[in-house]
């Protein structure tokens, strides 16, 4: 009895680890990337990265499935509307396509948010998801202020400011408000450019060339980030000192950032997608919040601008400095 | 070995099997008690050891990480406290504001902790605000006097602020500094203690355990899953119960982790902000090195069982397999056949044990060959001779002693045997001889010869006994007895036949006369002659005896004086008794109850 006992123990303990393999060899988990964003995607490759860093391997056992829609959140939509649990083991939208989403209630969904997961309701708090839901948000909202008063410090002389956002985004209205707040502060009159999806883009930019703005603000969005170098080009063209949320603006040709770094977050996110992938329930992990905000300077705009600017109330906080 | 002995003697069928069984749980029981004991004794003890050992082991690496980490965060505190140090070294002047505000945003350039810092006056009116996500302020001048944190570190230089959780989510946590100088004002910092994660994330207790860190209530500041700790407030709930099960030990203490597996968990007490480090380690892998010891342990118990096991069924085997066979040979030997032997080369007692019966077979045959010798020489000689010359220890040797000699013959013998047939005769010779054989054989006397019808015996020859004259003549009454009664039944068949008998006593020289090829025991002396003589004068169913025996049975046997007799062969006359009989006193020689049938006594 005793010993037989001991042979099974030993034969348990003995199989174990192949069983251990077996079972890890064995699943290929499929991701649906949903995005309304253009390919190359860098989120993406964030994604990706922090995937490989964690040991999955494309096409051995992760698939990616990518679902793009440039600009436009409302064909993604009709495609989510199909989706149903045995599709994809994980989803993971990026930007407004969270907007499109939110139907999705029989797959886990990872979102990087500009705007508040709480407000758009997705989630139920910070802290306790509460749903099939969960993800970063990148705190645009708070953010929105500190821009125009980057914006300040180096261009103390900043009078009329052209503020360019897309209104197909979530939580576009109190961004705006927010911003407007600031400017009124500050003694900025801002002009506001609206413009809904990527179709409007050209002529909210004529727009902003015409509306006679000394400097220009960017919401970061799908859509601009998508034309980030001809929306850096004009600011350049018509000497507008630029802010923007994301480095990946600055690194395009545009003059300031200042956000969140957007390709951290997402390789951060990849974390999440494999606790999700092993089995934890999305609804008790808490949606981050980033903690270090990159403020980013393109000196060769600032000198190809032809506008006096402080850059040194700038350099010492810079976290990049494009040279 | 002795106490299977007597098995080994049982007869052979089922009681094998038994016998076997028997042995086999001796062996095993002295082999578990000789192998298994010590080894299960060394196993238990082993353990307890080692698990001591183990617990202080871990208690002492938990002690360290904790520590460290302790260490650690409290140079992250003091770091900050540094950092906001410099930012109040200056007296507010009246336009300093620039200044001070380039000092605050260096502050957040440098340490990434600080969410936003505000710097104070000595009123404790907020001058500069400088924030990472909110914009800054200038000149607003709010009245934070009465703000704890203000009044905290105007009485202790420094503060440390309760942990807040913002959105009820990211933990947070605000530190106050004044300056040396009183004018110098202060500086409140918010610390973002998600950065904290850098200090907890890295340690790595053996490969999973971890250490975690709460504050007083058990709300979770630092762990190593930023997600456990983005819970906010929820979190005390799983980590309250185990800082305070922690924090009652001064050792580690085992417990049930929060995710419901046991651990073992070591507490530190950070003393600046009044924070507790837990290390922890789960059961599972803190105690695997005991655990795999246990398993050596068990394995070797296990051979050792397996081992014992096989040593006394071997064992077992190895000793019924000669048992057997000496069994056998015992019982064949038993049953006669002297000449088998027992094969064994067990090269141990077993082994001297078939010598020993081999031997003893040996030894049966020889003494079974001699007493078939002497069967046969019994035939042929005295009985007590035949013994003698098997057993020869010098009685036969020549030497003169003291013996008894008895004659006797039949009266009228000569004249039946020319009337008589040869048939006739032999017949009454056999019953005659059988007669005196059976006396002579029961009172131990020796038959030295017999011819025709008269014989002698010797008493005290060649074997000695203790009253030899007294042996005789009892003898001789018996054999007067017992060839009387067929004496009877012979004048019946019409054969007059009487019997008398002769005892005398005195020195003889004893001894085997004769040449190689033919030897006989006799005895040669003038005690011989008269002993003849004797009997040549006793009448039918008369005993005639000498001096000596007349003297030497006086106080047992009465014997009559007959009076003087001249007798053959001897100058002086010699004074003869006779043996009374209780029906027929031998008044005279020659006297007797069938006198007149008896024509003479002389040989």
């Amino acid at each position: 009895m005793r010993r037989r006992d001991f042979i099974c123990l030993a034969g348990g303990a003995v199989a174990w680890p192949f069983v251990a393999q077996a079972q890890e060899a064995r699943k290929v988990y499929r991701i649906l990337w949903v995005s309304t964003a253009t390919e190359p995607d860098p989120f993406l490759d964030g994604f990706r990265e922090g995937l490989r860093a964690l040991g999955y391997v494309e096409g051995k056992n992760v698939i990616f499935e990518t679902c793009y829609s440039p600009g436009n959140p409302q064909a993604l939509r009709e495609f989510i509307s199909e989706l149903r649990r045995g599709d994809t083991d994980l989803a993971v939208s990026s930007g407004p396509a969270t907007r499109a989403m939110t139907a999705v209630t029989e797959v886990p969904v990872l979102f990087a948010l500009s705007g508040d997961p709480v407000a758009l309701g997705v989630v139920k708090s910070l802290a306790q998801p509460g749903t099939n839901f969960t993800g970063a948000t990148f705190l645009s909202l708070e953010l929105a202020g500190k821009r125009v008063e980057l914006l300040k410090d180096i261009y103390p002389k900043v009078r009329m400011l052209a503020v360019l956002s897309n209104t197909d985004h979530p939580g576009e209205p109190s961004e705006w408000r927010a911003t407007m707040q600031t400017c009124n502060g500050l003694g900025i009159d801002p002009a506001y450019i609206p413009f809904a999806g990527a179709g409007e883009l050209d002529s909210a930019l004529r727009t902003a060339a015409g509306v006679g703005a000394d400097a220009m603000l960017v919401f970061p969005d799908a859509v601009t980030m998508v034309h980030r170098a001809s929306i850096a080009e004009l600011a350049l063209a018509h000497r507008l000192p630029s802010m923007f949320g994301w480095c990946e603006y600055c690194e395009a040709g545009g003059l300031l950032s200042y956000g969140a770094n957007q390709r951290a977050t997402y390789y951060w996110l990849a974390s999440y997608a494999d606790r999700i992938l092993r089995g934890e329930n999305p609804a008790s992990l808490p949606v981050m919040r980033p903690e270090k905000f990159e403020l980013a300077i393109n000196l060769k705009t600032a000198a190809r601008l032809g506008v006096q600017l402080d850059t040194s109330s700038i350099l010492f906080r810079a976290n990049k400095v494009i040279a | 070995m002795s106490e299977i002995k007597p098995q080994s003697v049982l007869p052979a069928g089922g009681t094998e099997t038994r016998s076997r069984r028997s042995l086999f749980f001796k062996y095993f029981a002295t082999l578990f008690v000789a192998a298994v004991v010590p080894l299960s004794l060394g196993a238990v003890v082993e353990a307890s050891f080692g698990y001591r050992d183990q617990r202080r082991q871990i208690s002492d690496v938990l002690r360290v990480e904790a520590r460290s980490a302790a260490d650690r965060i409290e140079a992250f505190t003091d770091g900050l406290r540094d950092q906001l140090g410099w930012t109040v070294q200056f007296p507010w002047a009246q336009d300093d504001d620039g200044r001070h505000k380039i000092d605050a945003q260096r502050l957040l350039q440098q340490v990434p902790a600080i969410a936003s810092v505000s710097l104070l006056d000595e009123t404790g009116a907020e001058r500069v605000f400088v924030s990472r996500l909110r914009l800054n302020r200038m000149r607003r001048g709010i009245d934070m006097s009465a703000d704890p944190a203000v009044m905290g570190a105007r009485a202790n230089k420094v503060w440390y602020g309760p942990l807040e959780y913002q959105h009820d989510s990211e933990p947070y946590m605000r530190i106050a500094v004044a300056g040396n100088l009183p004018a110098a004002g202060f500086a409140v910092a918010e610390v973002n203690l998600k950065l904290i994660w850098d200090v907890i994330a890295g340690i790595r207790i053996g490969r999973t355990g971890y250490a975690i860190v709460v504050d007083d209530s058990g709300h979770l500041i630092a762990h190593p899953d930023i997600s456990m700790v983005l819970r906010g407030r929820a979190s005390s709930a799983d980590f309250g119960p185990i800082k305070h099960l922690v924090g009652s030990t001064s050792g580690s203490a085992v417990l049930t982790g929060y995710r419901g597996d046991p651990i073992v968990a070591l507490s530190v007490h950070a003393a600046d902000v009044g924070w507790t480090v837990i290390a922890m380690q789960p059961v599972k892998e803190a105690f695997a090195p005991i655990r795999a010891a246990l398993w050596r342990s068990a394995v070797l118990i296990v051979l050792g069982v397996l081992i014992a096991l096989a040593l006394a069924y071997w064992r077992a085997h190895r000793m019924s397999g000669p048992i057997k066979e000496l069994e056998e040979g015992v019982q064949r030997i038993g049953s006669g056949q002297f000449d088998h032997r027992i094969k064994l080369s067990s090269g141990d007692e077993l082994e001297q044990l078939a010598v020993s019966f081999n031997e003893m077979a040996s030894e049966l045959t020889v003494s079974q060959q001699k007493s078939a010798r002497i069967n046969r020489l019994k035939q042929f000689l005295a009985p007590q001779v035949a013994e003698l010359v098997e057993h020869s220890d010098g009685l036969l040797e020549g030497q003169r002693r003291e013996i008894v000699a008895i004659f006797g013959d039949l009266r009228g013998f000569t004249a039946f045997s020319t009337r008589a047939g040869p048939d006739v005769i032999m017949a009454v010779l056999r019953e005659y001889y059988e007669a005196v054989g059976a006396v002579t054989t029961r009172h131990e006397a020796t038959l030295i010869k017999f011819a025709g019808d008269g014989f002698m015996l010797l008493v005290n020859a060649p074997v000695a006994c203790e009253k030899p004259a007294k042996q005789a003549v009892q003898l001789a009454i018996d054999l007067q007895a017992a060839v009387q009664s067929i004496a009877g039944r012979w004048c019946a068949a019409g054969h007059a036949l009487g019997f008398g008998i002769g005892i005398a006593m005195g020195p003889a020289t004893v001894g085997t006369v004769g040449y190689e090829g033919r030897l006989d025991y006799t005895a040669v002396g003038s005690v011989v002659n008269l002993a003849s003589r004797l009997c040549s004068l006793a009448k039918d169913a008369q005993i005639l005896a000498d001096s000596i025996v007349a003297r030497s049975v006086a106080d047992s046997i009465p014997l009559v004086s007959l009076g003087e007799q001249r007798i053959k062969g001897y100058d002086e006359t010699l004074e003869v008794f006779a043996v009374a009989h209780r029906n027929s006193p031998a008044a005279s020689i020659g006297a007797g109850p069938r006198e007149g049938k008896v024509v003479t006594l002389d040989a």
